[in-house]
């Protein structure tokens, strides 16, 4: 059994080789004719190695279901390296070798082998879905030393690995905010519904923890049921006047018609899962009207998240979503380790990839403001870079701050209403 | 305190366990194979009613909040739920010489078919009939009874459709041939009925039944691909409960599993920590108590038909 899988294990491993060194040679040839355009005449002395660029890895969902996360990021990934390059992380290029996780734990974990064992990166981005992003960071990158930052992982589970850093905000931060916008609304007493799986659950026990009023009912709800009346009865029979709903689109949308069929106008309030076109389109007008949801958000009214949708859309011609935002910043902060640390390790990246993002020091808004600084002999500590998707400031845990904006239904339509940091 | 409301929605939910139960039990008793694609025999109703009512419209004046060109598309759910039954019988069912185990294994693969054919022509989201959201009818709200009227019209129309199924039973020559039928199919066949024909006229009664369930279920709520198959396990219990086979039985098991789902709120109102999220696992624990007691269901007498 063991030497079968070793040998399927094995025969992967030189497929991805072939497949890695095929995609080196590529990426080689795209670097030497930018070398022949620009830095020909460049005389670089600090250059560690044959190349004259300090290479990272990135675990992206080129294909499989979160292909559109994976095309967005890319996209961010381009613009950040572009804007990067511009200025050079310290004299030298940053360049990023992408792999494709298909979307999956497997491939993904394959994809990040290839990138530690064979490329050498000291510091891997990756990757979209929370569990691909485990997977990697418990069969590759735990003990190695190399720094791993997921660029769209939100699940609750992250926060336990403290060296798997994520630039999107853990689900955690919206229960809490949940729990603040209820109080602050005037609620104490709040009755609480959650989708019986792990995803639900995490978020109500973190509910719980932060709400300062009494939960007067909480009961989980099965997926996919045709019928939610005698949850909905069982909340109207709790007399509490805020609801709070932790489910997905459609279940949402049942309970919705159930609430209106049963002639209950209670103050909702839900998780961002609970958002959707579908549930507008399959609720009567005017069911949700005055509904609270938090999302995760990048800070719209901040210059930098403008100049960055602007050059997004300028090269793309769509606007950027919050998730290609937390890509973009990957790359940026993966730069700013890089210049800051004292050497091209994972361990010496390791040591200040927090520091650059946390307060203490000065704010900067762009990787230029920050090079600047790096430049003059600055130190991690110097710095605080303020993100295009919010304050970043990676606690302990390797988790951001996040920022969350509050939408409410206005006239059967989502509306923001509120930018909120956690 | 809040029982009559429990007791109301279960009463509407019922309603639909019932007339799919009903022709699960009539299928199983004369063609003689637990069929899994009864589930989705519902669905298929249901989107077939959303067709017909699409390209008909409100047409007509409103009963109960439905226009009657509702009502219309609900002929033709059930025309068409047994339409795709008979069809189904005539090329997949029939030609196969494999037994009652065979057949309820080909069910459960004629289940997915079609399911993913809707899933095709409708996509995977949910769907909801054009008639407009119905508020509780005020009049009921003091007494604690939060019931639509389309609520009411679904048990009404439920009713009717029993009662009829009733008086073909026990007053016409069909009803008789076909009771003789699940009975003693040879000895049916022995007195001279034409058990071919009786056969495929349960198929018709017992999809077209469903087909009524189904539509009547997409009114209650939505319309998913797999909003019919979602419901086979419990309109599996019922027919068991009532005693598989037996027509009356599966109205009963019906009435009581859809109220027992409806009714586990009060576990947790009286302080027993039983959630909402188990009703359907006490619904089976209840079944599985009477099995116990009656292993043949309520209404179930020795084992007959060709059935397992």
């Amino acid at each position: 059994m063991r030497g079968n899988t070793n040998l399927v294990q094995n025969r992967r491993d030189v497929l991805t080789a072939a497949g890695g060194a095929g995609l080196l040679a590529l990426a080689g040839c795209v670097g030497t004719t930018e070398e022949n355009g620009d830095d020909s005449d460049d005389s670089d002395d600090g250059g560690d190695g044959d190349d004259d660029a300090y290479t990272i890895g990135m675990v992206d969902s080129l294909t499989g279901s979160l292909a559109d996360f994976g095309e967005r990021n890319q996209r961010a990934k381009e613009l950040a390296l572009e804007h990067v390059n511009e200025i050079g992380v310290g004299d030298q290029e940053l360049e990023i070798i992408v792999e494709d996780s298909e979307s999956e734990s497997q491939p993904g974990v394959s994809a990040a082998q290839k990138l530690v064992n064979q490329d050498n990166v000291p510091f891997v981005i990756g990757a979209v879905g929370s569990g691909v992003s485990l997977s990697i960071y418990e069969s590759v990158i735990e003990g190695t030393g190399v720094v791993q930052l997921s660029q769209n992982s939100t699940g609750l589970g992250l926060t336990d690995f403290p060296g798997l850093l994520r630039m999107s905000p853990s689900g955690r931060t919206q229960s809490v905010a949940l729990a603040d916008i209820i109080s602050e609304d005037g609620y104490d007493e709040v009755a609480v519904t959650y989708i019986n799986d792990e995803f639900g659950e995490s978020l109500y026990d973190a509910f719980e923890e932060a709400y300062d009023g009494e939960i007067v009912y909480d009961s989980a709800h099965d997926g996919e049921e045709a019928s939610y009346d005698s949850l909905v009865s069982q909340m109207g029979g709790s007399d509490a006047e805020a609801w709070l709903c932790i489910t997905y689109q459609q279940e949402f949308a049942t309970i919705v018609n159930d609430m209106y069929s049963g002639g209950y106008e209670p103050q909702l309030y839900g998780a961002d899962s609970n958002r959707g076109d579908s549930v507008l389109e399959n609720t009567p007008e005017g069911s949700m009207d005055g509904m609270k949801l938090v999302e995760p958000a990048a800070p719209e009214d901040q210059d930098n998240y403008q100049e960055f949708a602007d050059a997004f859309e300028a090269e793309h011609g769509e606007a950027p979503t919050a998730w290609s935002a937390f890509t973009y910043d990957c790359v940026v902060t993966a730069a700013l380790s890089i210049e800051a640390a004292d050497e091209f390790s994972g361990d010496a990246l390791g040591e200040v990839v927090r520091d650059v993002t946390r307060p203490e020091g000065e704010e900067v808004f762009s990787y230029e403001e920050a090079h600047e600084i790096l430049a003059d002999g600055g130190s991690a500590d110097d710095i605080n870079y303020q993100g295009v998707s919010g304050p970043i400031d990676f606690d302990e845990n390797g988790d951001p701050r996040g920022s969350l904006v509050v939408m409410e239904v206005q006239d059967h339509d989502y509306v923001s209403t509120e930018f909120r940091e956690a | 305190m809040s029982l009559i409301e429990y007791a109301a929605n279960g009463v509407v939910y019922s309603s639909i366990i019932v007339l799919g139960s009903i022709g699960l039990s009539l299928i199983y008793s004369i063609a003689g194979f637990a069929n899994f694609a009864h589930g989705d025999t519902l669905t298929v109703g249901a989107y077939a009613a959303l067709v017909s009512f699409g390209v008909v419209g409100g047409v007509g004046f409103s009963v109960l909040g439905l226009p009657m060109g509702f009502f219309l598309a609900l002929l033709v759910g059930i025309a068409v739920a047994a339409v795709v039954a008979i069809v189904t019988e005539k090329l997949v069912y029939e030609p196969l010489d494999i037994g009652s185990i065979g057949l309820l294994i080909t069910s459960i693969g004629v289940a997915f078919v079609y399911r993913a054919l809707i899933q095709m022509g409708f996509g995977a989201d949910a769907i909801r009939y054009d008639v407009g959201a119905v508020r509780p009818i005020e009049a009921l709200l003091p007494y604690g009874i939060r019931l639509t009227q389309h609520d009411v019209a679904i048990v009404i129309s439920a009713a009717v459709l029993v009662t009829g199924l009733h008086v073909l039973l026990q007053h016409t020559d069909l009803g008789r041939k076909m009771r003789a039928m699940a009975d003693n199919p040879d000895l049916a066949r022995a007195s001279g009925i034409r058990t071919y024909r009786i056969k495929l006229w349960s198929w018709i009664i017992g999809a077209g039944l469903a087909g009524a369930g189904g539509v009547f279920l997409g009114l209650f709520n939505q319309l998913l691909p797999r909003m019919g198959f979602n419901l086979l396990l419990v309109i599996f219990a019922a027919v068991i409960l009532g005693g598989i086979g037996s027509v009356y039985g599966a109205m009963l098991g019906g009435f009581l599993i859809g109220m027992v789902v409806q009714l586990t709120p009060i576990l947790s109102d009286v302080g027993i920590p039983i959630g909402i999220e188990y009703a359907n696992a006490v619904a089976f624990l209840i079944m599985v108590a009477v099995l116990l007691v009656r292993p043949t269901g309520i209404a179930g007498e020795a084992v007959g038909g060709e059935g397992v």
